[in-house]
C-alpha cells in the first residue's frame, strides 16, 4: 500500500510518487515532472477542460486532481491516446471532421469525448454524449464539427 | 519551505490521530480536493499536511429501507449512477446534475460540499428539504446535527477543530420533491436562485428552501406554511411563492439584481412545487 | 467536400503541437509580474529588496529598466509607469524565480507605497449628461471625430417622423484557451523571444519602441497560437520578459494566469450610442449619430477606435445627409483593444435594432426598409468611399427567404429575426512573401504562425497552388521568425489570404514568368506532377523542373520569386469631415443571419433554436475552414450577444476575471448553424476572395436581438439580452415604441 514506494502509472509506464509534494496537481506533475506537455493549462479552476486526462479509464479535470491521490491508479493522457482502441476512433474521428482549429483544447476534447465513449458506447444517443461534454470548452470552432466527430466516433465504436 | 505532505490514514482512529498533530490550521483536509486546490492556489490555506480521507470507508452509500446514509467522501457521480436516488430522492438527484459537469462530479462529494458551505451551493438547498443530518466525528465520539444548524455563512460551520464530516444522514424518501435553478446558462456555473421543494409523508408537510444568495441557502418555513397536503391548491402554491420571492436573502449582488432574483425565486416556485406534486408521494 | 486535409491535423490530435505555454528549456526561470492594486494612484516607491533577498530572484522595476536596456524607449511606452498607476493590474514591477511558486511568493514580497487617487469607472462619471462642444477639450477625451455632409438640422426638421434612441453595449473579451504565454533570452546584444502571438513583426516593433532598442536587435519567433482573436495582436509580455532575462542573465518564462488574461485583457470597452433617425415618405432623409466609447486609458493621439467604429453604427446603407460624432473616452481601465471585428457586433445590433424600430414607428416592414436602404454593387458609403462588389443584397433575400419559411412554422413563444453586418477586409501595413519551386515541392516562405483558422497553412497554400498548378499536397507553407522572414503585419483583420495572399499569389506569378522563360515558351504557365517530381508546362513545352534549375538555385534548394502587398486605402470624401481621423475602409464584404430563439417571459432566459448563416465571400477557397469561421464566429457572437460581459465596480475594478462569472458559449448553446456562402461579387483578395474570419460574429446580436423582440414582443436597447434584461422588459411591458434605454444592471 502507500508508504514505503507510492506509485502510479502513465500511459502504461510506473512513475513512483515519493518525491511528489502533496500539494502538486496531476496537470503539473505530467507537464513538468514528467514531460508530457500534450495535456494543456487552460483555466486551472476547472471551468474549461483543456486539462482532462483518463484516470482509471474515467474522464478527470487533471488541473483539480492532487496527484498523490491518485496512487494506484492508470492514467491516460493524449500522448496514450492512440494506444487505446476508443482513444484512435476518436483522433481519427476529429481528423476527418475537422473538429479543431487553434488545437488547444484538442488533448482535453479528444481525452473527454474517448472517456465518455467507453462508459456510454453505443447505448448512449449522440445527444446525451454531448451532454457530458459541457465540461469542454473551445473558443474557436462552435462546437458544431466536434458534436459531428462525436456522432462519427460513437458510429465507429469498436 | 518545506513540501507540503500528504498523510494518508487507514482508519478513523487514525485520521482523528492525525488531526490533533499540531495547530488546525497546519492540515487541511482532502476530500474530493476540488475546493481544496483552489484554496491552496489563492493562499485561502497554507497548510504543511494534506489529510487524505482516501482510505477511509467513507466513499459509499448505504439504504436503509429507503434512508439513505451518504459517505462524506462519495464522489457525486457515484450517488448518480444509482437510480434509485433518482426515485427516492428527485430533488437531490437534480441538484447533483447541476454542480460542475461529469469530471468534476468524480471527485466532488457532499461531504466536502457542506464543509465549504457556499451560498450558491446547489446540494444546500435540497439537503435542508429533505431533513438532512450531517454526522460528525470528533475524539469524543459522534454526534449528529441537521444541516441547518451545521451551516453558518459563506466558508463558515459548526464544524469544530478536531472533528470530520462522516457521513450525511436522510431520514426519510421524499420522491415529492424538486430542485430547479436559475443561471444565465445551464452547466457549469454558480447558481443565481435555486428553489428546492420536499414534501415529507410522515409529518405530511412541505418544505421549502432558497439558495444562491449569501450569506447561506435557508429554509423558508413561512412559505412552506402556505401549503397543505401532498396536492395544494393554486392559490396556495402562489402564496408560498410570494412568501418566498419575499425572503430578505434575495439582495442585489454582482450576479443579480434583488428585483430579478425575487421574480426567479418566485418562477423556480411555482415550478419546483408543480414538479413535486407531479411525483408520488410516497414510493410505492 | 470539406476540402483538402489541413496539415496540423495529425499533430494536434496527438496533441504534439508546442504553443506557448508549452515552451521549455534548460536553465529556464519563471517569471511573474507585480499588478498594482488599485485603479489610480501616485506611486510613492516600488521597494524590491524583500524580494530580492529570497533565494536566487531577480526583480525589476522602472528605475532599473534604462540600465538594463542602455537605451530608452518612447516615454508614453514605458514597461513600468514612473509617476502613476492608471488602471487596477497595470505591471508595477516583474520578477523571476526558479520555480513558479517562488515567483509568485517574489511577487508578493514586492512591496509598493501607493497614494490613491479617484478612479474613473465608467463612462457616466466622466459625462453624466451628454457632452456638449467644449467637451472635447477635457483631459478625459482621448480622441473626437466629427463628420457630415448636408444640414442635419434642417433635414431633421423637415422629417415626417423622428425616431430618437440610446442604446448601451457592454465589455467583452477575448478570452482565448491558451492564455499569453513567451519565453524571453538574452545574449549579447541579441534580445530573443518566442512567443504565443497573431503577430510576430508587430511585436518586434512593440518591443523597439518600448525599450528603445534598434529592430535588427530583436528576433521574434512565433510559437502555435492557441486562439488570439484579436488578443494577441500587439505585444503584452515581451518587454517584461526580456527584461528579466536580462537581469537574470538566463531564459525566463513569462505567462499570465487566467485570472491575468481577464484582468489585463485589452479587448472591446462598453458604449453609449445616442441616435436620430428622420423619415420622410418611407425613405430616411437624415441620420444622425452620436457615440461615446469607453478607451480605458488609450494614450491621446493612439486611437483608432472611434473614427473606425462610427462608420458600422451607420450600418451597410445609404443616407445623404447625415452627421456622426465620437468621443473616445478615457477611464481607469486597460486600454481599448481590438476584439474579433472590433465593435462591429455590437455597433450592427445598434444599427440594425434602430433601424428596425425607425421602420415599425413609420409603419413599415422592418426588413423590407434596410432592403430599401441597402448598398449595393457600384454604391457609395456616406463617407464616399466605393462600395466595390457587394454580395450583401443576395444574401440578405435569401436569408428572408429561409426567414418566412421559418416563421411558417414557428411554436409559441419562439421568435425569428435577420440581422446584418458588414466588413471591410484591411490590409495592414502589408506582406510579402517568397515562394521556392523545388524538384519536388512548392514552399512558401513566409512570417506568420497559424492561429488556428487554417489561413495561414491552408489559405495561403490554396492560393499557390490555384495559381501555379501545384497539387496542394506538393505546397508547404513555411514558418520563419523575424530576423529572416518576409515582413507581414499579421494574422488579424481577416486580411491573411486578402493581403498576405496577394503577396503569395505574386510570388506565384513571379515564379511561373521565371519558369516560362526557361522553358523558352509563351502562353500560360502551369506545374503539375510527375510521380514524384515538379513537371512545368507552357504551350507544347515541357520539363522537369530539376532540369530547369541553374546551380545556384540547385543549392539554393529551388526558383525563387518574391511577391508583396501593400494595398491603399480607399479614399474618404475628406471634405465631409471636420474633426478627427476616419478608419478607412475597403473592400467591403456582408452578411445576412437569421436566428430563431424561443423566449421564457418569466425568466427572461433565451435559447436559440437554430441559425443560418448567409455570407458574401467573393469566393471560396476551401469550403471546410470557410465553413469553420462562420461557426465559430457565429458562437462567439451568440456570445457577445447573450451572456458574455466583463463588468467593472465603481472603483474601477473588474468584478468577473473567471470564467465563473464571464459566460462563454458551451457545447449546450449553440444551435445547429446552417451556412451558406454567397459567390460572385468578388473582392480585392486572390481570385477575389474576401475575409471570412470576422464577418461571421458581425451579424449574431442583431440577428438575436430581432428575434428575441419577435419572440416576446419587447424592444431591447442593451447588450448583452441577459435574462434580467430580458425579463425586465417583458415584465415592464417595453414594447417597441419605448424611448431611452433603462439603466444597465
Amino acid at each position: 500500500m502507500s508508504g514505503t514506494n507510492p506509485a502510479f502509472r502513465v500511459n502504461g509506464r510506473p512513475v513512483p510518487l515519493g518525491e511528489v509534494p502533496g500539494d502538486e496537481v496531476l496537470l503539473d506533475t505530467l507537464r513538468w515532472r514528467l514531460g508530457l506537455r500534450g495535456t494543456k493549462e487552460g483555466c486551472r479552476s476547472g471551468g474549461c477542460g483543456a486539462c482532462t486526462v483518463l484516470v482509471d479509464g474515467r474522464g478527470r479535470l487533471s488541473c483539480l486532481s492532487l496527484t498523490r491521490e491518485l496512487e494506484g491508479t492508470e492514467v491516460t493522457t493524449i500522448e496514450g491516446a492512440s494506444d487505446d482502441p476508443v482513444g484512435r476512433v476518436v483522433q481519427d474521428a476529429f481528423l476527418e471532421e475537422v473538429a479543431f482549429q487553434c488545437g488547444y483544447c484538442t488533448p482535453g476534447f479528444v481525452m473527454a469525448v474517448t472517456g465518455v465513449l467507453r462508459e456510454g458506447g453505443r447505448l448512449a444517443s449522440t445527444a446525451e454524449l454531448l451532454r457530458h461534454l459541457g465540461g469542454n470548452l473551445c473558443r474557436c470552432t462552435g462546437y458544431v464539427a466536434i458534436a459531428r466527430a462525436v456522432e462519427r466516433a460513437r458510429e465507429r465504436l469498436p | 519551505m518545506a513540501p507540503v505532505e500528504m498523510v494518508t490514514p487507514a482508519t478513523e482512529a487514525e485520521a482523528l490521530a492525525e488531526l490533533r498533530r499540531g495547530p488546525p490550521e497546519e492540515v487541511a483536509i482532502v476530500a474530493g480536493g476540488t475546493d481544496l486546490i483552489l484554496d491552496l492556489e489563492e493562499r485561502r490555506l497554507s497548510p504543511r499536511r494534506l489529510l487524505s480521507l482516501r482510505r477511509l470507508p467513507w466513499h459509499d452509500h448505504r439504504w436503509d429501507d429507503g434512508r439513505l446514509t451518504i459517505g462524506s467522501a462519495e464522489p457525486l457521480a457515484s450517488l448518480e449512477a444509482d437510480p434509485e436516488v433518482g426515485r427516492q430522492y428527485p430533488a437531490l438527484a437534480q441538484a447533483i446534475a447541476a454542480v460542475g459537469g461529469p469530471a468534476l462530479r468524480r471527485q466532488a462529494t457532499v461531504g466536502g460540499n457542506l464543509g465549504r458551505s457556499a451560498p450558491a451551493s446547489d446540494l444546500t438547498p435540497v439537503l435542508l428539504v429533505l431533513d438532512a443530518e450531517a454526522e460528525l466525528l470528533g475524539p469524543a465520539g459522534a454526534r449528529a446535527l441537521p444541516v441547518d444548524r451545521f451551516l453558518r455563512a459563506s466558508r463558515e460551520t459548526t464544524l469544530e477543530a478536531h472533528e470530520l464530516i462522516r457521513s450525511v444522514r436522510l431520514p426519510e424518501p421524499r420522491p415529492s420533491s424538486a430542485y430547479l435553478w436559475q443561471r444565465v446558462r445551464p452547466a457549469n456555473d454558480i447558481s443565481q436562485v435555486g428553489v428546492a421543494a420536499a414534501y415529507g409523508a410522515a409529518d405530511r408537510r412541505w418544505r421549502l428552501s432558497l439558495g444562491g444568495a449569501p450569506p447561506r441557502p435557508v429554509l423558508v418555513p413561512e412559505a412552506a406554511a402556505e401549503l397543505h397536503g401532498p396536492r395544494p391548491k393554486p392559490a396556495e402554491v402562489e402564496a408560498a411563492a410570494l412568501a418566498l420571492s419575499s425572503h430578505p436573502a434575495l439582495v442585489s449582488d454582482r450576479r443579480a439584481s434583488d428585483e430579478h432574483r425575487r421574480r426567479i425565486a418566485s418562477v423556480l416556485c411555482l415550478r419546483a412545487l408543480e414538479a413535486a406534486v407531479d411525483r408520488p408521494a410516497e414510493v410505492p | 467536400m470539406n476540402g483538402h486535409a489541413r496539415p496540423d491535423g495529425p499533430s494536434k490530435v496527438r496533441g504534439e503541437v508546442e504553443f506557448g505555454t508549452d515552451l521549455s528549456v534548460p536553465g529556464m526561470r519563471w517569471g511573474a509580474l507585480v499588478l498594482a492594486p488599485l485603479s489610480h494612484a501616485r506611486i510613492r516607491s516600488v521597494d524590491l529588496s524583500a524580494a530580492r533577498a529570497l533565494p536566487s530572484v531577480t526583480a525589476i522595476g522602472a528605475a532599473e529598466v534604462h540600465g538594463l536596456v542602455g537605451a530608452s524607449g518612447e516615454p508614453e511606452r514605458t514597461p513600468f509607469p514612473l509617476g502613476e498607476v492608471v488602471y487596477r493590474s497595470q505591471p508595477v514591477a516583474a520578477v523571476a524565480a526558479p520555480t513558479l511558486e517562488a515567483a509568485r511568493e517574489a511577487a508578493r514580497a514586492v512591496r509598493l507605497d501607493l497614494e490613491e487617487l479617484p478612479a474613473v469607472a465608467g463612462l457616466e462619471t466622466v459625462f453624466p449628461e451628454w457632452p456638449g462642444p467644449e467637451a472635447k477639450r477635457s483631459p478625459h477625451v482621448a480622441a473626437h471625430v466629427l463628420a457630415r455632409r448636408g444640414d442635419i438640422a434642417r433635414a431633421l426638421a423637415g422629417a415626417e417622423t423622428v425616431v430618437a434612441e440610446t442604446y448601451r453595449t457592454g465589455a467583452v473579451q477575448q478570452v482565448p484557451l491558451e492564455p499569453h504565454a513567451c519565453v524571453a533570452e538574452v545574449t549579447g546584444d541579441r534580445w530573443t523571444v518566442r512567443t504565443s502571438t497573431q503577430s510576430p513583426f508587430g511585436v518586434r516593433e512593440d518591443v523597439s519602441a518600448i525599450l528603445g532598442l534598434p529592430q535588427e536587435a530583436i528576433e521574434v519567433q512565433g510559437t502555435w497560437v492557441g486562439g488570439g482573436f484579436g488578443g494577441k495582436g500587439a505585444s503584452l509580455l515581451e518587454p517584461y520578459a526580456l527584461l528579466l532575462a536580462k537581469a537574470a542573465c538566463a531564459p525566463v518564462r513569462l505567462a499570465l494566469s487566467y485570472r491575468e488574461e481577464f484582468l489585463l485583457g485589452r479587448s472591446t470597452l462598453p458604449m453609449v450610442v445616442r441616435l436620430e433617425t428622420g423619415v420622410r415618405g418611407g425613405r430616411i432623409v437624415a441620420r444622425r449619430v452620436r457615440l461615446l466609447l469607453d478607451v480605458g486609458t488609450s494614450l491621446p493621439g493612439r486611437d483608432f477606435a472611434t473614427g473606425y467604429s462610427i462608420g458600422f453604427l451607420l450600418g451597410p446603407y445609404r443616407t445623404e445627409t447625415f452627421e456622426v460624432e465620437g468621443y473616445a473616452v478615457r477611464t481607469n481601465k486597460p486600454p481599448f483593444g481590438p476584439h474579433r471585428a472590433p465593435l462591429a457586433p455590437q455597433a450592427a445590433f445598434v444599427a440594425e435594432s434602430h433601424l428596425a424600430h425607425v421602420a415599425r414607428a413609420v409603419g413599415v416592414d422592418p426588413e423590407a426598409f434596410r432592403a430599401a436602404h441597402l448598398w449595393e454593387t457600384g454604391g457609395t458609403t456616406s463617407l464616399g468611399q466605393p462600395v466595390g462588389p457587394f454580395g450583401l443584397p443576395a444574401a440578405v433575400q435569401a436569408a428572408r427567404a429561409r426567414a418566412a419559411e421559418w416563421r411558417g412554422r414557428l411554436p409559441p413563444g419562439h421568435g425569428v429575426g435577420i440581422g446584418l453586418g458588414f466588413w471591410s477586409t484591411n490590409t495592414g501595413a502589408g506582406g510579402e512573401a517568397r515562394l521556392r519551386l523545388g524538384t519536388r515541392e512548392l514552399v512558401i516562405e513566409q512570417g506568420e504562425r497559424e492561429i488556428g483558422s487554417g489561413s495561414v497553412l491552408v489559405g495561403l497554400a490554396e492560393v499557390a497552388s490555384r495559381r501555379t498548378g501545384v497539387p496542394f499536397d506538393r505546397v508547404r507553407v513555411e514558418y520563419h521568425g523575424t530576423s529572416d522572414a518576409p515582413f507581414d503585419s499579421g494574422v488579424y483583420g481577416s486580411r491573411t489570404v486578402g493581403a498576405l495572399g496577394r503577396a503569395v499569389d505574386e510570388a506565384a506569378v513571379a515564379v511561373l514568368v521565371t519558369v516560362g522563360q526557361r522553358l523558352g515558351a509563351s502562353g500560360t504557365v502551369t506545374v503539375g506532377v510527375d510521380g514524384d517530381r515538379l513537371v512545368a508546362r507552357a504551350g507544347d513545352r515541357r520539363a522537369a523542373v530539376e532540369e530547369l534549375l541553374t546551380d545556384a538555385e540547385r543549392a539554393a534548394g529551388g526558383i525563387v520569386g518574391e511577391g508583396r502587398h501593400y494595398g491603399a486605402s480607399a479614399g474618404i470624401d475628406e471634405t465631409l469631415v471636420v474633426d478627427g481621423s476616419f478608419y478607412p475602409y475597403q473592400d467591403f464584404t456582408g452578411a445576412a443571419h437569421v436566428a430563431e430563439v424561443a423566449v421564457d417571459p418569466a425568466t427572461g432566459g433565451v435559447r436559440v433554436v437554430r441559425y443560418a448563416a448567409f455570407h458574401d465571400i467573393g469566393v471560396v477557397l476551401h469550403p471546410g475552414l470557410a465553413r469553420g469561421q462562420v461557426e465559430g464566429g457565429v458562437a462567439m457572437g451568440l456570445g457577445a450577444a447573450l451572456t458574455e460581459e466583463a463588468t467593472w465596480s465603481e472603483d474601477a475594478r473588474l468584478t468577473n476575471p473567471g470564467l465563473v462569472d464571464y459566460r462563454l458559449p458551451r457545447l449546450g448553446d449553440v444551435p445547429p448553424i446552417e451556412v451558406t456562402f454567397v459567390e460572385g461579387y468578388p473582392g480585392a483578395g486572390p481570385f477575389g476572395a474576401k475575409g471570412i474570419g470576422e464577418p461571421p460574429i458581425i451579424p449574431v446580436p442583431a440577428a438575436v436581438a430581432a428575434a428575441v423582440e419577435a419572440a416576446a414582443g419587447v424592444h431591447l436597447t442593451e447588450l448583452p439580452l441577459s435574462p434580467e434584461r430580458v425579463a425586465r422588459a417583458v415584465k415592464g411591458g417595453r414594447t417597441c415604441g419605448a424611448g431611452d434605454a433603462a439603466p444597465a444592471r
